[in-house]
């Protein structure tokens, strides 16, 4: 009998350590938030935080924004539920955007607007400005495409009116001429909320503008800058919060001013016996060098009437590229110490307050291509700041593709791990799409 | 009755995923499974085919030997810290087998043949998971046919030679990072046939009754495939001449040399022990090389590093005869990964393994015995950032149970 127990004994022992054994299991930490409280998460921003992708906002975007892919993170380490302002499915395709249809002779990618569920409700006051489906609920993603940090403290930037006013901005707030309403700044928009952790990515367009419009547009005065950035901050932390401050990446590295690259161009002028000619800010007229950014805009080498003959656009001193489209080399120094200044700003105001602080502009600095080859790779694919075929940037040059924003999500998470010795858990880019192709 | 199981084994040629270092699969005799899969300095009936053609010269009777196993493995990846997404390799059962058949021609002179499936390989991730762009799926199979002499020099010594035909084939299927306007990613699949050549030697040296020891070395045979092809499917059409269709490829995969030392003692006439020691030429591997008969996405070729490195694998065995019908078996492995750390990739996600075995002889009749075997494979939890491979970084761990059987007929 007792022979009989040791053995069925031995069985089940046996069985049990199979059993339990029979799948392979990898231990991993659980999710936590550290110092960070992720309970209620508001993201403030510009167009990168809204999810503005191929030159406009729309559901799919939305719903691939970086705030919203951070949220889902978020959640897993105790974060709350977390609401955008979403164009409903009827009007899924929100502003319109371009759609990648086909190349043409050339090998140039044909982008096509989409005309079909929009959500544009009307013009404004203006009579030119579209004014978008209103969204009137709070709403955790307060990301407006188009402002700027010296807009933040602005009455009225949201209100439709005839003097020119952010649409996007307007359709968040309502259009009450009320200090509660359409004369509300973004600033009190946003204290409102009274967040537990944010992330504020602000500052972009303030020498953006400037650049992708060939340095038409001003950049935004360092000054106002300061005093929009602490009242910005103070709004944000007033009840405690933590959170994350993310700095300006060179815009001279993304597809707007890299994919028409200036030396390709001019080598091809050379080859047709001339040179490329550009206007500076100035209205000179002067050959280009290979330290001017020609933009994605331009219609650089389509061909044109000069006098009795057919030149290509810009290879002809009668016929240069304007001033609009061409980021010239004086313009380019312009943008590049306005960077520098707005971040150290925003290094100092992170600091000052114990915040996160995400160099994105050194993670942007790092994937450029070395050597023909791409330095950033995941998961077996490669990542570069090519247009298109880079994987990260949409169809406008500008913005992220949904995995750009998860990549850029990931980077996120592991500043806030870092300095609040939180484990959130980054996201499986490979979910996530890249440029859809025809 | 022999060509019916041949067939039958024929259609399921899909020999083992890489349970062993690589993509070796060390399953070649039901007995010696049992026994830790030592063999190389004992007399092992037909299995001296594959053992040690040297020791072939000593079995007593002719015999036939069919025998199979079915790996159950599973594998389990994580991707790098602080990163979530998991995945699980759902193998299909492996079924590795051997055939041996040896006939004494005289006292002197044995002749035999051998078919068994050293090397071979079946990963199936699947094209959901996050290193889908890296590996789908993997088939690798390898069918050795080695038609061998052995010839007895004195009543000590035997040597023996073995030559080498091997076939099989690879089917390799990965995801292509670009998508069509449904957001549908491209998927690659190559396939095709291989086949090489290569040798099996053997000497074998029984001073005393209680003492064997034996020398075996199998070459490297380069698998060699030539016109395979490639499909592509779901690919954008804007993209589709950068992934023309008709397409072919060219690749050699080196199935590594295998050169062991086998010692075995026998104390008493119940009591077999045995202990070999592998070194297996795993350097041979140094990369993954596909050549296409067109730019596939721009490039004539398609080139990952390996750098496996040569291993050492050690193995003890003991067969214990309880009567004059039962045996009883068990054995232990401890076999080094060829792949160096930065390398490792999701086609074989190899790490250092140890394996348990146990096995059982019974003589149902004077001609017949049956065999069984089952071993357990653990293989240590690895964390790679798999960055000088092109392979899938983040954590992997492997286990496997393989259950066999086998049946001598002797006449």
């Amino acid at each position: 009998m007792k022979k009989y127990i040791y053995k069925t004994g031995m069985l089940a022992l046996f069985a049990g350590v199979l059993l339990t054994s029979c799948d392979p299991e990898i231990d991993a930490p659980s999710a936590s938030a550290g110092q960070a409280d992720f309970t209620k998460y508001v993201a403030v921003g510009n167009s990168l935080t809204a999810g503005y992708a191929d030159g406009g906002l729309y559901r799919e975007g939305q719903l691939n924004s970086y705030p919203a892919i951070l949220a889902g993170q978020f959640k897993l380490a105790g974060g709350g539920e977390f609401t955008q302002p979403l164009f409903t499915e009827e009007q899924s395709n929100g502003s319109g955007y371009l759609k990648f249809t086909g190349f043409d002779q050339a090998g140039s990618p044909i982008l096509e607007p989409v005309k079909d569920k929009l959500a544009i409700r009307g013009l404004g006051a203006d009579t030119k400005t579209p004014l978008y489906t209103e969204y009137l609920d709070e709403v955790n993603n307060l990301g407006v495409p188009g402002i700027k940090m010296v807009d933040v403290t602005t009455a009225g930037y949201g209100l439709n009116n005839p003097l020119g006013f952010n649409p996007y901005y307007e359709r968040l707030i309502g259009n009450d001429p009320l200090p509660t309403s359409g004369f509300m700044p973004y600033v009190s928009k946003v204290a409102a909320t009274n967040p537990t952790f944010f992330t504020m990515w602000l500052g972009n367009n303030d020498v953006l503008g400037f650049a992708t419009s060939g340095g038409v547009a001003a950049i935004s005065d360092a000054a106002k800058f300061q005093t929009s950035l602490d009242a910005m901050v103070a709004a944000l932390t007033a009840n405690g919060a933590k959170g994350a401050i993310i700095n300006i990446p060179d815009v001279t590295g993304i597809p707007f001013f890299t994919t028409k690259a200036t030396a390709a161009i001019m080598a091809k002028a050379t080859a047709a016996k001339t040179a490329l000619f550009i206007t500076t800010a100035d209205g000179t007229v002067r050959p280009a060098t290979a330290a001017d950014f020609v933009l994605l805009t331009s219609t650089v080498g389509t061909p044109e009437t000069v006098g009795t003959a057919t030149i290509p656009h810009g290879f002809s001193p009668y016929n240069p590229l304007a001033n609009s489209e061409v980021l010239d080399e004086v313009e380019v120094t312009a943008v590049k110490a306005a960077t520098t200044n707005f971040n150290n700003m925003l290094s100092t105001a992170a600091q000052a307050k114990s915040l996160v602080y995400v160099d994105m502009n050194a993670f942007f600095n790092s994937i450029q291509m070395k050597e023909g080859k791409a330095t950033l790779n995941l998961n077996a694919i490669s990542y570069s700041p090519a247009f298109i075929s880079g994987n990260l940037f949409s169809l406008d040059g500008v913005h992220l593709t949904p995995r750009g924003y998860a990549i850029v999500a990931n980077e996120i998470i592991r500043n806030i791990n870092n300095k609040y010795g939180a484990h959130v858990p980054t996201a499986d880019e490979t979910q996530y799409r890249a440029v859809l192709f025809p | 009755m022999k060509s019916k199981i041949l067939a039958l084994l024929g259609g399921t040629l899909i020999s083992g995923m890489a349970m062993a270092g690589g993509y070796q699969v060390n399953l070649a005799s039901q007995r010696q499974i049992g026994m830790g899969h030592t063999g190389t300095g004992l007399e092992t009936g037909t299995a001296s085919i594959f053992f040690n053609p040297g020791a072939m010269s000593y079995i007593r009777q002719n015999g036939v030997t069919v025998g199979a196993s079915g790996i159950i493995s599973k594998i389990a990846y994580r991707a790098p810290e602080p990163g979530t997404s998991t995945a699980e390799a759902d193998n299909p059962l492996g079924t590795p087998f051997q055939v041996y058949g040896a006939y004494k021609v005289d006292e002197l002179l044995t002749v035999g043949l051998g078919i068994y499936t050293p090397y071979g390989s079946t990963v199936k991730w699947g094209d959901e998971w996050s290193g889908r762009f890296g590996l789908n799926q993997l088939e690798l199979q390898a069918i050795y046919i080695q038609p061998t002499v052995s010839y007895k020099v004195t009543d000590k010594l035997g040597i023996g030679i073995g030559f080498i035909y091997a076939i099989g084939g690879v089917n390799l299927q990965r995801s292509i990072p670009v998508q069509n306007q449904a957001g549908e990613y491209g998927k690659a699949e190559l396939d095709g046939g291989a086949s090489g050549m290569g040798m099996n030697v053997g000497v074998f040296y029984k001073p005393t009754d209680k003492l064997s020891v034996g020398l075996n070395y199998r070459s490297k045979v380069d698998m060699e495939v030539k016109e395979g092809d490639v499909t592509f499917t779901n690919i954008p059409g804007s993209l589709s001449s950068r992934f023309p269709e008709g397409t072919e490829f060219d690749a050699r995969l080196p199935l590594p040399a295998t050169l062991s030392l086998g010692v075995g003692f026998m104390p008493t006439e119940a009591l077999t022990l045995a202990l070999d020691i592998s070194r297996v030429g795993w350097s041979a591997y140094e990369n993954l090389r596909f050549d296409y008969s067109q730019n596939v996405n721009g490039s004539p070729t398609s080139v990952n590093a390996r750098n496996y490195e040569d291993t050492y694998i050690y193995r003890i065995g003991a067969e214990y005869k309880v009567g004059e019908a039962l045996a009883l078996r068990g054995g232990a492995y401890y076999d080094n990964s060829p792949v160096q750390n930065g390398y490792l990739t999701p086609e074989t996600p190899d790490a250092d393994s140890r394996g348990l075995s146990a096995g059982v002889g019974y003589q149902v009749s004077e001609n017949l015995s049956v065999d069984a075997s089952f071993l357990y494979i653990n293989k240590k939890e690895r964390t790679d950032a798999s960055d000088k491979s092109g392979g899938i970084g983040g954590t992997y761990k492997s286990i496997a149970y393989i259950p066999g059987i086998g049946l001598n007929y002797t006449f």
